[in-house]
């Protein structure tokens, strides 16, 4: 089954979901923009604008105009963010949002459970790709690991401690517990892509930043003095539920051995901490492609199976293998 | 020997469940509980669940209802609230709704149901005879009655004199009156929607 190596576009996918995850956070910023435009213009109150404003809104019009014929109305097309939105009249809501929401109600309200319906889908396919390709805090998230690189060259030691991955499961069976106990949906208030999706419109349209940005910034802070990527990998109950759901995932990502020779930059990029060098992936990987962008020899690939490949062994193209097998894959070749 | 293995896995496991707390005790931390919401400046958005523990409940402080919302009243306790944080609300006497039910249909859960705009129950005007401008003599004003977008089944004159409005039983509570009163100290307000406030027939 051995061919020429990985399809030659999946090592660019890395820029790929750059772009998505930029542009999903330009929506964040974007919508409560086009909500303050929309707020005039069905007012008819854009002579009462400020001329910087009304420069912006020019702008708006101009850039909106050859999409919608009524400004008022079509722009409701996308509205909302990645915690629960619209999207041309297609409702998409978080799973974690419905599983709270059944916690806290204690009632199962089908119309919004159909809405995590394709996420729960896709992730049941792609496990935690969510995490790697649309979460606004991802976005954040690998900035602010890039700035802990910057901060290391510079001398500085940022955190790197290891806790259990299994901590992020006990956050999400306890948020659960606790937002039945409360009758709050309280995963909410801790689940960072919730957090900026309302904070960013709390700060554009409504004048000011809530609670849930201090703890944003707590969580870069922890990702950056005390863990690597420590709130994704080990408290965040959004990835702990798409774990679970990615349990049995059927797209994986498979270390080819024949082309590896063993050089564990897989190991060092992988923001999730995992280890594609012993082909330990597992449902914790959110296909963020990081690993095929920078490996050198591209020996990582995607393949169809709902569990990993059972370790195997070390790279034939790397010195340990060369020592230890050379000799038996000759007896084997005579 | 066997008992400090049965303590040290106890303190382990507490160790873990109080981590797991940690990040849920911080954010409740960082939105306090403020001073008990008074019915009238903190009104619930339209079609919101009676209960308001129902309605906590089922609201998942996705902010669409306030994205959608034409005149913008949709606010949101952002740094208040305790448990009830991120959930809408409406203080008339900044920005009122305007019955348009756009964040009815924009509500993903049941936290906001379309209801008829007749039919939207977000409390009651009352008015303060003592204080508003016509009925204590100080001239005329009928703002708030201009302003009703039910119209007279809402609010109407009372009969003796003109300019003095009357609260009729077809009011919801939308607070549009609330806002456009001139006098200071607002001698209109939202309260609780009275028992014997029966609603007018539906008209075609």
């Amino acid at each position: 089954m051995q061919t020429g190596g990985p399809f030659f576009l999946w090592r660019h996918l890395n820029k790929l979901r750059w772009a998505f995850l930029s542009i999903v956070f330009a929506m964040l910023v974007a919508l409560p923009f086009l909500h303050l435009y929309q707020t005039y213009v069905s007012a008819h109150a854009y002579d009462l604008l400020a001329e910087s404003e009304q420069r912006l809104y020019d702008v708006v019009e101009t850039l909106t105009d050859p999409f919608v014929d009524d400004p008022v109305e079509d722009l409701d097309a996308i509205k909302g963010n990645t915690w629960s939105g619209t999207f041309w009249g297609l409702q998409l809501s978080d799973p974690l949002a419905a599983a709270g929401q059944s916690a806290a109600g204690r009632t199962l309200y089908w119309p919004f459970l159909l809405t995590a319906l394709i996420p729960v889908v896709l992730s049941m396919v792609f496990g935690r790709f969510y995490c790697g390709w649309v979460c606004p805090a991802t976005f954040l998230y690998e900035l602010n690991s890039n700035f802990a690189g910057w901060l290391r060259w510079a001398g500085l030691k940022p955190g790197n401690r290891t806790f259990d991955k299994r901590l992020k499961y006990g956050v999400l069976v306890l948020g659960l517990v606790l937002s039945a106990a409360s009758g709050s949906i309280l995963v909410a208030t801790i689940y960072p892509p919730a957090i900026i999706g309302r904070e960013i419109y709390y700060a554009v349209a409504l004048g000011g930043f809530g609670g849930g940005a201090v703890f944003f910034i707590g969580t870069l802070l922890f990702d950056l003095m005390v863990a690597r990527r420590g709130f994704c990998r080990y408290l965040c109950p959004g990835g702990a539920l798409y774990s679970l759901l990615g349990r049995y995932r059927v797209v994986r990502i498979r270390r080819i051995v024949e082309t590896c020779n063993d050089c564990a930059k897989c190991n060092a990029i992988c923001e999730f901490g995992l280890d594609p060098l012993r082909d330990g992936f597992g449902q914790e990987c959110n296909n963020c492609t990081a690993c095929m962008a920078i490996c050198p020899t591209a020996a990582l690939t995607f393949t169809l199976r709902i569990t990993d490949y059972p370790e195997q062994g070390p790279g034939h193209l790397g010195r340990q293998y060369r020592r230890e097998y050379a000799q038996q894959d000759m007896e084997a070749a005579e | 020997m066997k008992r400090r293995r049965l303590l040290q896995e106890l303190l382990a496991g507490a160790a873990v469940v109080s981590a797991g707390v940690l990040p849920y005790g911080i954010a409740i931390l960082l939105a306090p509980s403020g001073p008990a919401r008074t019915h009238g400046s903190h009104l619930r958005p339209p079609g919101a669940l009676k209960d308001d523990d129902a309605f906590v409940s089922a609201c998942i402080g996705c902010s669409l209802c306030g994205e959608v919302c034409p005149p913008r009243c949709i606010k949101f306790h952002a740094r208040d609230g305790g448990g009830a944080v991120n959930t809408p609300y409406i203080d008339p006497t900044d920005k009122a709704c305007i019955l348009c039910d756009k964040c009815m249909q924009a509500c993903p859960t049941e936290a906001l149901t379309v209801a008829r705009r007749d039919e939207v129950d977000m409390g009651y005007a009352d008015i303060d005879e003592t204080a508003c401008y016509p009925w204590v003599d100080r001239g005329i004003c009928g703002a708030c009655v201009a302003i009703c977008p039910l119209g007279e089944r809402a609010i109407s004159f009372d009969f003796a004199n003109v300019y003095r409005p009357v609260v009729q039983s077809g009011c919801v509570g939308c607070g549009m009156c609330v806002e456009i009163c001139p006098h200071p100290s607002k001698p209109i307000w939202i309260v609780e929607r009275p028992e014997d406030a029966e609603r007018p027939p539906v008209r075609g």
